[in-house]
């Protein structure tokens, strides 16, 4: 129990850059490059600017007096709003996850933004606090993570019989396990899969247009140009300078976005932190994990690495300040070694390395289904025969090369597609160039639904789909897996009936 | 299909299909009387040739669909089947694709009847049942039946599982 508090006094100073920013631009305007004008505009659009910062002034100031939070024993209570006040009450135990962010404002006041997330939907789907003290912040999460567990325990203790000393050990002690953090060879290694050297190149042409924007240039860049092709030695010179730049300069982007990456978990909770110049971490309890998704691009199949996501209910990337998928385990973890994790931080979670693939007639649905796309194109092809660089047959080897490109896809897909049914399991892989497997737990399903075509009916096929709670929700399944598993797995989600424990 | 498992065995009222054959007939007409008007304006401005050639490929399509309208709710109706127990709300309908839905009770937040004026005229009612991730229809209930599946569905949803 606490009293009622008010935010950080610092989430004043915090508003106020936000409003600074939007007010860079009409403050330009209206004082510096109009800074000598008589115009009738400008002087009230002068004195509107001057009331709009007076008034925002006091509102973000009666906003920190009015805006309050309390805590309780179950619940956090906010008391908003400056003259129509409401009051929510956010429970514990409906929150999913929690994500901390630290932008580099933050670090220099030694404060922190924190946000509980909780999967219902609409704007009071999360308590957020843009700023607060670290030690506050871990305060707060400490309390929400106690009091949902002292709700959890009486029911643990009953089922699985273990003493309440032992419990009490556990979770006062909780021991976290690092399981992982990026060695120098694997950022390297990742430097040269996410292709973030390339990103010298687009640097480079940005600088380029910026300068000449401001400078005429092009002079002595034909200057230069001329130079470096006078001579072998200078062209050799150039490029292995670029290159060697742009190597030290994929790496450097990557160890600012996956450097500090740390994976850990206690008995309980999986954490997630990363960033070096602004900090983020996520933390979610494991019986929250809704689904684990495994996906590979064709690189990274080649170089043996994979991303292994958690599907959470809370969403995550949906707001602008973190892009970068927080659920995110490291995205370039070698394959053998995000199996293993899942089986150290996910002990409920197995997954089976064989699966079974298609029958060789769903590859013929496939094609005959994709055949559409290719009928369409030719047609249009056909009618508008484009004429491409004065050659008039060019619409036929477009229609073939577009046939051949369906084809391929297709059989890549028709190999990459793969499932499995285990006991409390479903497991599948779909995808062409970039794989999925995708991994859930019966219990989480919340619905599943079996579709039969026309074509599907005739060869015994069909396609089979899971729901998951997500945001957005998540639908997932295989199309044209035999009939035969279609009725299993319809089973084996009846099945949950047995396993789900109810209130 | 499923054939080992225990199918949905109620199905819908028989009038069911003559309130989706009025829905249907209703929408036909009025694509038609679009596509009429666009056709005496096509005549009368002289639009350009290939709106002409997009107009006689919707009549196609619009002669097509009419057809298509008035054999579909008869089939829809036939395939149409739903069930409840104490667990599951099962669903079974489609014509051309066959559609099951399986939905555990625990996971429906939310069930409602409703009826509109075609419904009302034969004293149906459809039933929606929304869940965390999705919202479902059974169309065309009497209204006993209905207001007894709310119930139940309502009953056997009330038990929340431990997430």
């Amino acid at each position: 129990m606490m009293e009622a508090k008010r935010y950080h006094p610092l989430t004043i100073l915090f508003d106020l850059i936000i409003q600074v920013e939007h007010l860079f631009f009409p403050a330009l305007i209206l004082f510096v490059f109009n800074h000598d004008s008589t115009n009738a505009f400008i002087t009230y659009g002068r004195i509107v600017f001057y009331i709009y910062v007076g008034g925002m002034l006091a509102y973000l100031f009666l906003k920190w007096v009015s805006y309050k939070y309390r805590l309780d024993d179950t619940a956090f209570h906010l008391y908003e709003g400056i003259f129509t006040k409401t009051k929510q009450t956010v429970p514990f135990s409906k929150i999913q996850n929690v994500n901390r962010h630290t932008t580099l404002l933050h670090r220099i006041f030694k404060v922190t933004s924190i946000r509980f997330e909780t999967g219902m939907v609409g704007d009071d789907s999360r308590v957020e606090f843009t700023v607060i003290s670290v030690n506050e912040a871990d305060r707060l999460e400490a309390h929400t993570k106690q009091a949902v567990r002292l709700e959890i325990e009486p029911e643990a203790e009953g089922k699985e019989g273990e003493s309440s000393e032992e419990i009490g050990t556990l979770h006062t002690t909780p021991e976290r396990v690092i399981h992982f953090t990026p060695t120098k060879k694997e950022i390297i290694k990742a430097s040269f899969t996410s292709l973030s050297f390339l990103g010298m190149i687009t640097l480079l042409i940005w600088a380029y247009f910026k300068l000449t924007e401001y400078i005429d240039v092009e002079e002595q860049v034909v200057g230069i140009y001329s130079l470096i092709m006078s001579s072998w030695i200078w062209i050799t010179l150039t490029a292995v300078g670029l290159l060697v730049l742009s190597i030290i300069f994929g790496m450097v982007t990557t160890y600012i976005r996956y450097g500090k990456y740390e994976i850990s978990s206690d008995h309980d909770r999986i954490y997630i932190a990363k960033g070096v110049i602004e900090e983020t971490t996520f933390s979610i309890a494991k019986e929250r994990v809704q689904a684990i998704k495994i996906k590979q691009s064709l690189l990274k199949r080649m170089l043996g690495l994979a991303e292994v996501k958690l599907t959470v209910v809370g969403g995550d990337s949906d707001s602008d300040k973190d892009k970068q998928d927080v659920s995110s385990l490291y995205p370039f973890l070698p394959i053998k070694r995000a199996y293993e994790m899942i089986a150290e931080i996910l002990p409920a979670y197995e997954v089976t390395e064989k699966m079974t693939s298609l029958p060789r007639k769903s590859l013929w649905v496939r094609l005959v289904r994709s055949s559409w796309i290719w009928l369409i194109g030719t047609g249009a092809l056909f009618y508008f025969k484009p004429n491409i660089w004065g050659w008039e047959q060019a619409w036929w080897v477009i229609s073939i090369a577009l046939t051949l490109i369906i084809l391929v896809f297709e059989v890549i897909e028709f190999y990459n597609t793969r499932y499995t049914l285990n006991d409390h399991f479903i497991q599948f892989q779909t995808g062409s160039l970039t794989t999925t497997l995708y991994i859930s737990k019966r219990e989480k399903i919340i619905e599943v639904n079996v579709k039969r075509g026309l074509m599907q009916k005739q060869l015994g096929l069909a396609s089979i789909k899971t729901v998951n709670r997500a945001k957005p929700v998540s639908h997932r399944g295989v199309t044209d897996v035999p009939i035969e598993l279609a009725e299993g797995f319809y089973q084996w989600y009846m099945g949950r009936r047995k396993e789900i424990k109810v209130k | 299909m499923p054939s080992r498992i225990s199918a949905p065995q109620k199905s819908l009222s028989k009038d069911a299909f003559k309130v989706e054959l009025i829905t249907e007939g209703i929408t036909v007409i009025i694509g038609l009387v679009i596509l009429a008007v666009l056709y005496y304006l096509d005549n009368r401005f002289a639009w350009k040739e290939w709106i002409g050639w997009c107009l006689h490929g919707l009549l196609v399509i619009g002669v097509i669909a009419t057809i298509w309208s008035f054999v579909e709710p008869y089939f829809l109706y036939k395939s149409w089947r739903y069930d409840i127990d104490e667990d599951f709300l099962q669903m079974k309908f489609g014509v051309i694709t066959e559609k099951h839905f399986l939905v555990p009770m625990t996971k429906i937040q939310a069930v409602s009847t409703k009826q509109g004026p075609i419904l009302r005229k034969y004293g149906l009612y459809t039933i929606s049942i929304k869940t965390m991730g999705s919202s479902h229809e059974i169309p065309g209930l009497p209204g006993d039946v209905a207001s007894q599946l709310r119930e139940q569905i309502a009953h056997y949803a009330k038990l929340k599982e431990v997430e």
